[in-house]
């Protein structure tokens, strides 16, 4: 009797928490999806850049040809380890591999609670408001106030040499890391000789293409590791 | 000087990123989602010790969770604090904050920026780098990073349905399609940089020098926040070296 008293009125107060999360979640993300565009828009509307909207478009299309495919299984991948009410935080605090999936695993270990089951569930969420604090204050404090205080006092040709060379120094480090974590060759052997051949044979012959580089460059890695993947797994299933 | 900043009176042509991109109108925009988090954690931490109870959860748990995620995030959110103070003086405070402090990361939004800017046949940080530039760089970083909240804000009560079949029929191809996506997009980032100079190349191989040596510190010596920081580490000693590379 008890027991299913107990559970009954667990599962209702659950489903409470998920229906208010979802709206509360959905709403506040469409407000800060409106106020990440504001910014920009004021920008490239209205301080006379000249900017037209076929400059937009073609930026955007480029840009939606590297990660286009990333925005529809991000969320996809996610969603089973986060849950629903932690989804509209994740995708707008973002870092969610290197800091929020760590910090909810971490919560839910102090207080000893497994990943999936409730208590694990409202953990996660709890974690990830204490990794939001966190982190939105430490933003604030020595990016928003120190930062920008600290650039103001380094001499002007050091900043000129960090603009000129950022992502040189940026993208070396970026591709290290992306191949130590996804940890399989064969995309990784594709991807290089495809950047290889893209950059040093096809951008120097047809330099417009140059527009949509590295948008090519995904598109074929995907096709390719397709093609080319290790098939000995599927065989079993195949035949 | 003070009325164009107010105004943000922008000059298509003009290389002073600075000006436009600190102007009060981003800053007000970029608190605004700073606040939209913060309502968003309170809402959300009492709809947390409403339903905690009920669950045989005591609300010292609830309390403790707070404090462990807090805690846990300190390491990783410092080794943003430093990536993101290196981007600075390429997209200016407001746009840092909330692109790569927030919504996006590093990897990414300058990945974008960089893209966008090469549609206008500029490089990011050049002399080509112009305010008009800077515009259409951060207006397409913004959308992408839209279209992830968009994709979020559509999927998630489709996936709560249990529609989640594409995942489910061919895990085959959810693991490898991502895999190949970024590999892609840093390897073309990454080799478009070498023919620049060969400041750019010694740099490229410095910076990624850095990380292989971070990463393989790390797992030898069994140090995790060495891990979280190797991006900060390797653009710092890049930057450095870029530094001594220039002025010789």
């Amino acid at each position: 009797m008890t027991t299913t008293s107990q559970l009954s009125s667990a599962d209702a107060s659950i489903a409470r928490f998920e229906k208010q999360t979802s709206r509360y979640g959905r709403n506040t993300m469409l407000i800060g999806l409106v106020l990440s565009l504001a910014g920009p828009i004021y920008i490239a509307f209205f301080s006379g850049l000249e900017i037209t909207g076929s400059m937009i478009w073609v930026a955007f299309l480029a840009v939606a040809g590297t990660f286009g495919v990333l925005w529809f299984v991000e969320p996809l991948t996610y969603f089973p380890i986060l849950g629903s009410a932690a989804m509209y935080q994740a995708f707008m605090i973002g870092n969610i591999s290197n800091k929020l999936l760590p910090a909810a695993i971490v919560a839910q270990s102090t207080i000893g609670a497994k990943p999936g089951t409730k208590r694990g569930d409202l953990a996660a969420v709890m974690a990830i408001c204490g990794a939001a604090t966190v982190h939105l204050t430490s933003l604030l404090l020595l990016v928003g106030i120190l930062g920008t205080w600290l650039v103001s006092l380094i001499p002007a040709d050091i900043i000129e040499v960090a603009r000129l060379y950022i992502m040189p120094s940026l993208m070396g480090a970026v591709l290290v890391q992306c191949i130590v974590a996804m940890k399989s060759l064969r995309p990784t052997v594709i991807a290089i000789v495809l950047a290889l051949l893209m950059n040093f044979v096809l951008v120097p012959l047809a330099p417009t293409l140059g527009m949509f580089a590295t948008a090519i460059v995904v598109i074929c890695s995907i096709l390719f590791s397709w093609l080319l993947r290790n098939r000995k797994t599927t065989y079993s299933t195949e035949s | 000087m003070t009325t164009q900043r107010i105004m943000a009176a922008g000059d298509p042509t003009s290389t002073d990123i600075w000006a436009l991109a600190n102007s009060p109108v981003l800053w007000f925009c970029a608190l605004g989602v700073f606040a939209v988090i913060f309502v968003q954690c309170i809402l959300y931490s009492r709809a947390v010790k409403k339903a905690a109870p009920h669950v045989d959860m005591p609300l010292a748990e609830v309390k403790e969770s707070f404090r462990a995620g807090a805690v846990a995030s300190i390491g990783p959110s410092l080794a943003v604090v430093l990536v993101a103070i290196a981007l600075l003086a390429l997209f200016g405070t407001p746009a840092v904050l909330v692109r790569i402090g927030l919504i996006g990361s590093a990897a990414a939004e300058t990945a974008s920026a960089s893209i966008s800017a090469s549609t206008m046949g500029a490089a990011l940080g050049g002399d080509s780098y112009t305010q008009q530039v800077f515009g259409v760089a951060f207006m397409a970083m913004s959308l992408s990073g839209a279209m992830w909240m968009i994709c979020t804000l559509i999927m998630t009560p489709l996936l709560k349905k249990g529609g989640n079949t594409l995942s489910k029929r061919n895990p085959a191809v959810m693991a490898l399609v991502p895999t190949a996506a970024l590999l892609g997009a840093f390897s073309a980032l990454t080799i478009a940089e070498l023919p620049k100079s060969n400041v750019h190349l010694i740099l490229v191989c410095i910076s990624a020098a850095m990380m292989g040596l971070c990463l393989y510190l790390a797992k030898v010596l069994n140090i995790k926040w060495l891990k979280e920081w190797a991006l900060g580490i390797a653009i710092v000693v890049s930057i450095v070296a870029a530094y001594f590379l220039h002025t010789a």
